[in-house]
């Protein structure tokens, strides 16, 4: 949990001092305050739409025309070792959904995405991201952190790092996830690992208090906060009056002052009923079964406004996660998110916001050619089971070039075959947009330079950029 | 090595040795997992094999004079850096630690070629190779004329070294120690030469006679709709091929033997390298006469004092003046237990005007049994203690972690001497004889508990699709490192896939620690977590688990008794056909029953192949168990015994652990003394608690660290007579105020030119609230504490029926963090943390103002000043100071205190007065005035800070 922090002994900006030179003990940045990024950035701020789970990137995205003529050939046995559930491995299975080529920039959509089809001139397509783990809580860190496991700075975390904030009065990072449940991993996907716990994610909730404590457990007269509040910084003031110089004192009594300032200003951020009947239609706002997620794109536009660095959304659980029924459940979870998301692209469109700020969608890893088969073995409901080696991701916003599919898988979609994107290659991307350089991003821990991207070589993925 | 490549010496005088690791000198970094993105297909060069050859191919001169002057510093026959020797062609057809540095089926993708043409060799600090130096390096390496030349000359004869890895990573699961499925059993040439149920599966020449090849060849092994079950990936086609070809050439032995000790000096360790301070023993120094130093002479009593003051006068500067008493026994109490002071012994501590007042208050301070549960938290936070495993969204509970949080906490209050205490935790099961005892005694149980130590990492192996070898060498990995990090102050690590690129620990010294650990912690004979029904899909794994049953025997025996008493009633029951309601109310008695999370060494253990590049499908030479070469010799030596005749224990981590604990150890007393020193000083002698290495900090007072070290050793490792030495110097009884000479002179306190102000860390704030509100239950032991959910994230610990305990006692599950611990930096172990950090952010703010439990105990206070202080708003205010902080109020806190309470008392009779509602009764506005007051105290600088 991390809010601003005020710790006025911090030095700014050493993060993107002189690397070379930094010694073991050097000063880490643990403040908020706006840094210089390594070069010219693109991207003020980030909306990361978390896909987890595992989005089927030949039902979505990719379309493939082999699967059509191949389908029901066993093929289990050539990818035995990429199979989660090689019980219940069936065989070949084509699309059941529709694909067409759509916008100026012909970019093939499944009729799964009816809205965002609308908007593809908006997005830059990767078909060609890959992965090192096919089981959900590994790739889930590797793509939140860079390492297949706990205890590693998310990458919300690195870039507020890097760069701060510009707000006063709401938190850097902040996640908007889902009230019907949290995702895999939970908490540890916003987690700071070893920065500083003023970058690690603040949870913001759609309804209700939205930040835990925000608001008294126990009610009690105004008058009684308010002479309380008094009551303390005077037994504040008169203890630092006796200790010069203790700057740390004075940062905590901003702290306080800060943490009333959040009060207000995290409840105005989330006012949603502030906005237009007209731009709450957009986000599909009142409507099933789009209201849930579409606020919580609204709220990420309107953080955003407020300065905001890094926006993360989340769905429940794994929605994603189609491992059977996948005509039925992975339609639902577009039902869920296609409207709002294309909604969150027009609407950062029509305010300006949209050559500033970067949309990312995507998941953890894409899914598998074969069919998995419920244990009834009933094909009508068969799904996808994980796969590691393809999976599609797309960009928006600043700048991205609209229009543009990078990448490819072979004729299966099983691997992803040109133009591979890797991970580091992903992060590389992003900070990249926002002016960072993956290699000088870092922080010494223990005499050791830890980086977002490990000691992985990272290319930045040039082809999608304006 | 069994290179026989003599006469492909190019440079004179010089004999091919041996293979291993090129460097890849970058920034410093740690690289748990590297898996290169570029991996290049480089062709296998197996260590054992290559032909001699009939005529010798040379290297051109020129090249011989490029690499002679550029190369053989660090490259060559004595030092070898990375495994790698340039100064003559078949060390250069070798390669390193990676494997090969000539690709020669792709010349142009050779890593040398590479090295060398993207300016990362010769390193930053050398002189750079001329254009036309790299112009000729690249001809050389692409001419193929020569390659195929050299390689002819040297041709592989035979690659039985890498049949064991393949065997072992993909047939021994069912096919070795635990089963034996078709009565097959792989683990040794014998056995596999001898078949199963089928009969011989390997035919000595014939390949694809052999039933071996066959099942492999035609997918049937191992079985693709079975390989998660058994958590192994399916064989490579050049595996098989590698089993083919070992048929083809006759099936001989493929058990590498571990390789004997060597003469003459390590060539990957220089002595250059062993002359660094800290892999030097350290040797007790004089102590410094500051008189002598200094015109105005100062009392130095304590030789602690002595080392500072020398260099504090250097630089103009003397200690701080004393702290006030009240001061100093707050700043004593919470260090030392981690409690605020109770108010009778600070009034009998200003009362006592002995001169060993302030000796008393430390020594009675270390006897209380709150002296363990502070301390321990220290040591939990170095080995990494939760409570659940991690990783997975189950975050699957460790019912048993709780023994060794215990153990922790009992070895430091009886002040169990360190060296015994780390002996036991890395080796404690090869300390006693616990399965053939009569009766198990406690200090055997004690044994067996302490190697938990070694079990707290996150680990998520108990999952057959997070199982995998590699994810085993992960949780080994994250061990080692806790060992690294906890006791060695190294950053071991970085060894993992390659030798460390700043400190002299070559990537073999880095298996052959885990050669050490191998037999309790093998990654082809895992132990899961637990194997209970109901976790994930079915699993073939039928092994024990990492529990033991030897609880001291006086324990098991009062479960049996219970055990035995419930079925007893449970047959009664039966008898007088009671209700199932019933018999289920009588089960419910049952207690689990008492085991221990352990780690013991189980014999036989597989042999450990130096993985090139972290990778385990690229497994490089066998090595033997041994201690880092640059802090031993270049064996290893470690004087490994069975620890008793008969035992199937192998010694290896009893002999570890006893080098470990030599009392001339250059890091095992350094690295703890450091740690101790930073708990009461603010930060350490060296900075970077957990890097004594090159790119840690130097030791700003390296006498010092020396002289505490051995004093610690001389001390019989007492960590009490270490911390009672510190505590009683000059330098612990200076004030925290700052002045700004001092500032200028020794900004960060680096010359301890006066304590550090500190806040309360998460756990003293918990338990200070506890205390002072009277609502401590003071239980301690046993199994944690549970925490609860709130809907909206919120956790917090589940109360007892006497209050809360100490916050050491509450469950520690990763994945429900006490919320009071998230915001007040208690840190995730992932593996461990060396250094909490201390952040101020606004959630602690809102958390201190606003949270449900902090009201709770605001009340609870209020009540106990009611009780104890009387009416009076004056006596109030004086005890809420002393609880509190450890005082009495000023005179401006006093008037402070009285205007604000009949305000409050005012405002609470006022503001109730909505409609319907009754305004409080005079006496209950007194007590919420009261709570109000005690809740604004909870949020102050002065409960939170200790000066």
């Amino acid at each position: 949990m991390g809010a601003a922090l005020v710790d006025l002994l911090a030095r700014d900006g050493v993060a993107l001092a002189d690397q070379a030179e930094a010694p073991a003990d050097a000063p880490i940045a643990t403040d908020m305050l706006p840094r210089r990024p390594h070069h010219a950035p693109k991207a003020k701020a980030v909306i990361h739409l978390f896909m987890n789970g595992g989005p089927s990137q030949m039902d979505l995205f990719d379309p493939k025309p082999f699967l059509e003529k191949h389908h029901g050939e066993n093929y289990f046995d050539r990818i035995a070792g990429e199979v989660e559930n090689p019980q219940a491995a069936g065989a070949l299975m084509r699309s059941s959904f529709k694909f067409r080529q759509h916008g100026q920039c012909g970019m093939w959509v499944s009729d799964a995405m009816p809205h965002l089809a609308r908007r593809v001139d908006d997005i830059a397509l990767v078909r060609s991201l890959y992965t090192t783990n096919l089981t959900h809580e590994p790739a889930v860190y590797l793509i939140q952190t860079g390492k297949m496991g706990p205890g590693r700075p998310t990458l919300g975390s690195w870039v507020v790092y890097g760069l701060g904030s510009e707000s006063n009065n709401l938190p850097g990072y902040v996640v908007l996830d889902d009230p019907l449940g949290l995702p895999v991993n939970g908490v540890e996907n916003w987690q700071a690992g070893f920065l500083p716990p003023v970058f690690q994610g603040t949870r913001f909730r759609s309804t209700g208090s939205p930040v835990l404590n925000l608001t008294p457990d126990v009610a009690r007269p105004e008058s009684i906060i308010q002479a309380e509040r008094s009551l303390r910084s005077r037994l504040d003031e008169l203890h630092r009056s006796k200790r010069p110089h203790q700057r740390i004192l004075d940062a905590r009594i901003a702290s306080y002052e800060l943490a009333a300032r959040m009060q207000m200003a995290a409840s105005d951020a989330l006012d949603v009923a502030s906005e237009t009947a007209e731009t709450q239609a957009l986000y599909g706002i009142g409507t099933q079964p789009t209201d849930s997620y579409g606020r919580r794109c609204l709220i990420a536009r309107r953080l955003i406004e407020r300065g905001v660095r890094f926006v993360q959304l989340y769905i429940n659980s794994q929605i994603w996660d189609n491992h059977t029924g996948l005509f039925t459940d992975m339609k639902a979870a577009c039902d869920r998110t296609d409207l709002p998301i294309a909604g969150l692209i027009q609407d950062l469109k029509q305010r300006g916001l949209f050559d500033e700020t970067l949309i990312v969608w995507g998941g953890e890893f894409g899914r598998l050619p074969i069919a998995q088969l419920p244990p009834d073995k009933d094909e009508r409901k068969a799904g996808r089971d994980h796969n590691k080696n393809a999976a599609c991701v797309w960009f928006s916003g600043a700048g991205i070039q609209g229009g543009v599919t990078h990448g490819a898988t072979d004729e299966l979609g099983f691997n992803a075959v040109d133009g591979r994107v890797s991970v580091p290659d992903w992060h590389a991307t992003i900070l990249h947009l926002l002016g960072l350089n993956y290699d000088q991003l870092y922080v010494m821990e223990n005499g050791l330079r830890e980086r977002l991207t490990g000691v992985a070589e990272a290319r930045v993925v040039s082809e999608i950029l304006k | 090595m069994h290179l026989a490549l003599l006469k492909l010496a190019v440079l004179p005088d010089r004999t091919f040795r041996t293979v291993n690791p090129p460097m890849f000198p970058r920034s410093p970094h740690s690289c748990p997992d590297r898996i290169a993105r570029h991996v290049l297909l480089l062709v296998m060069w197996t260590w054992c094999g290559a032909s001699i050859a009939d005529e010798a191919v040379k290297v051109p001169e020129n090249i011989a004079a490029i690499l002679q002057t550029h190369c053989s510093e660090c490259h060559r026959d004595k030092n070898r850096k990375g495994g790698l020797q340039l100064d003559q062609l078949p060390g250069i057809l070798a390669g390193g630690e990676s494997g090969p540095v000539i690709d020669l089926k792709q010349l142009k993708e050779s890593h040398l070629l590479q090295k060398i043409e993207s300016g990362e060799m010769p390193p930053e600090d050398q002189p750079r190779l001329s254009t036309d130096d790299v112009t000729a390096i690249r001809n050389w390496i692409l001419d193929e004329a020569f390659w195929s030349e050299a390689s002819q000359a040297s041709k592989e004869t035979n690659s039985d070294h890498e049949v064991y890895p393949i065997l072992l990573r993909r047939c021994i699961v069912c096919h070795g120690r635990h089963r034996q499925e078709g009565k097959l059993d792989l683990r040794t040439h014998a056995s596999a030469m001898k078949g199963g149920q089928s009969g011989a599966v390997v035919v000595p020449g014939e390949p694809e006679k052999s039933l071996l090849i066959q099942k492999v060849r035609s997918g049937a092994m191992p079985p693709h709709d079975r390989l998660v079950e058994v958590s192994i990936k399916p064989i490579e086609p050049r595996e098989i091929e590698v089993l083919a070809e070992w048929i083809k050439r006759g099936a001989a032995d493929f058990v590498a033997p571990m390789p004997g000790p060597t003469d003459g000096p390590d060539t990957l360790v220089t002595a250059t390298d062993r002359e660094f301070w800290s892999f030097k023993n350290p040797v007790r120094p004089s102590i410094p006469d500051v008189r002598a130093l200094d015109a105005t002479p100062t009392e130095a009593s304590n030789p602690i004092d002595a080392f500072l003051l020398q260099k504090l006068h250097e630089r103009g500067l003397e200690y701080s003046p004393a702290a006030d008493k009240a001061t100093l026994i707050r700043r004593a109490t919470y260090d030392l237990t981690g409690l605020p002071p109770d108010p009778n012994d600070v009034v009998a501590f200003l009362e006592d005007k002995s001169p060993q007042a302030w000796a008393k208050v430390i020594d009675r301070l270390l006897a209380s049994p709150q002296y363990g549960e502070h301390q321990a938290r220290r040591w939990l936070d170095l080995a990494g203690y939760a409570d659940s495993e991690g990783k997975r969204e189950q975050d699957l509970p460790r019912p048993h972690a709780w023994r060794y949080r215990d153990y922790v906490i009992r070895s430091l209050n009886a002040d169990k001497p360190f060296d015994r205490f780390l002996q036991e935790q890395l080796a404690g099961d090869e300390l006693v004889d616990y399965e053939n005892a009569a009766e198990i005694t406690p200090e055997m149980s004690d044994c067996l508990v302490a190697t938990g130590f070694l079990r707290m990492v996150p680990d998520a192996t108990w999952a057959n699709i997070t199982g995998y070898v590699p994810d085993r060498i992960e949780v080994i990995a994250d061990e080692i490192d806790v060992l690294g990090s906890a006791v060695m102050g190294l950053s071991l690590k970085c060894a993992r896939c390659h030798s460390h690129k700043f400190d002299p620990i070559p990537q073999r010294d880095y298996y052959r620690m885990l050669a050490v650990f191998r037999p309790a912690l093998d990654e082809y004979d895992w132990l899961k977590p637990d194997v209970r029904a109901g976790l994930g899909p079915v699993s073939v794994d039928t092994m024990p688990g990492r529990l033991l049953p030897f609880v001291p025997t006086a324990e098991r025996q009062a479960w049996e008794e219970h055990e035995a008493a419930v079925n007893q009633r449970v047959a009664d029951a039966k008898a007088r056909n009671a209700s199932a309601e019933d018999i289920r109310a009588i089960e419910s008695q049952r207690k689990p029953e008492p085991l221990i999370q352990a780690l013991w060494d189980r014999g036989e253990p597989t042999p450990v192949y130096v993985y090139r590049r972290g990778d385990p499908l690229n497994a490089g030479e066998v090595v033997s168990p041994g201690a880092p070469s640059v802090l031993s010799s270049t064996n290893g030596d470690l004087d490994i015994q069975p620890p008793r005749p008969g035992a199937k224990s192998t010694g290896r981590r009893l002999a570890f652990a006893r080098w470990l604990t030599r009392p001339d150890h250059p890091l095992t007393s350094r690295v703890q003394m450091n740690y101790m020193w930073q708990q009461h000083f603010g930060q350490g002698i060296v900075k970077t608690l957990a890097n004594f290495g090159k790119t840690g900090t130097p030791p700003s007072h390296p006498e010092l660290l020396d002289w505490l070290a051995c004093e610690f050793v001389r001390n019989n490792w007492s960590l009490k007579s270490m911390h009672r030495l510190m505590m009683t110097s000059r330098a612990y009884q200076q004030a925290s105020a700052l002045e700004e000479d001092r500032l200028a002179k020794d900004p960060d306190n680096q010359l301890i030119s006066r304590m550090p102000m500190t806040r309360l860390s998460a756990e003293e704030l918990y338990d200070a609230m506890l205390i002072v509100s009277g609502r401590l239950d003071p239980t301690p032991f046993g199994p944690a504490d549970p925490v609860q959910a709130r809907p909206d994230g919120l956790i917090t610990p589940s109360a007892t029926a006497n209050g809360w305990r100490r916050m050491i006692y509450v469950q520690q599950a990763r994945k429900k963090q006490v919320t009071h611990q998230e915001n007040f930096d208690f840190p995730q172990m992932n593996p461990n943390c060396v250094e909490r950090r201390d952040s101020l952010v606004a959630p602690q703010a809102l958390h201190l103002m606003n949270n449900g439990m902090v009201f709770q105990l605001a009340d609870a206070t209020a009540d106990r000043i009611l009780s104890e202080a009387g009416p009076e708003p004056a006596k109030q205010i004086e005890r809420l100071t002393w609880l509190t902080q450890g005082r009495a109020p000023s005179a401006e806190e006093q008037q402070l205190g009285i205007e604000t309470l009949r305000q409050l008392k005012d405002e609470w009779i006022a503001g109730s007065t909505t409609p319907g509602t009754q305004p409080p009764s005079e006496a209950d506005a007194v007590r919420k005035a009261l709570s109000t007051y005690c809740h604004a105290v909870f949020n102050s600088a002065g409960f939170l800070y200790v000066d």
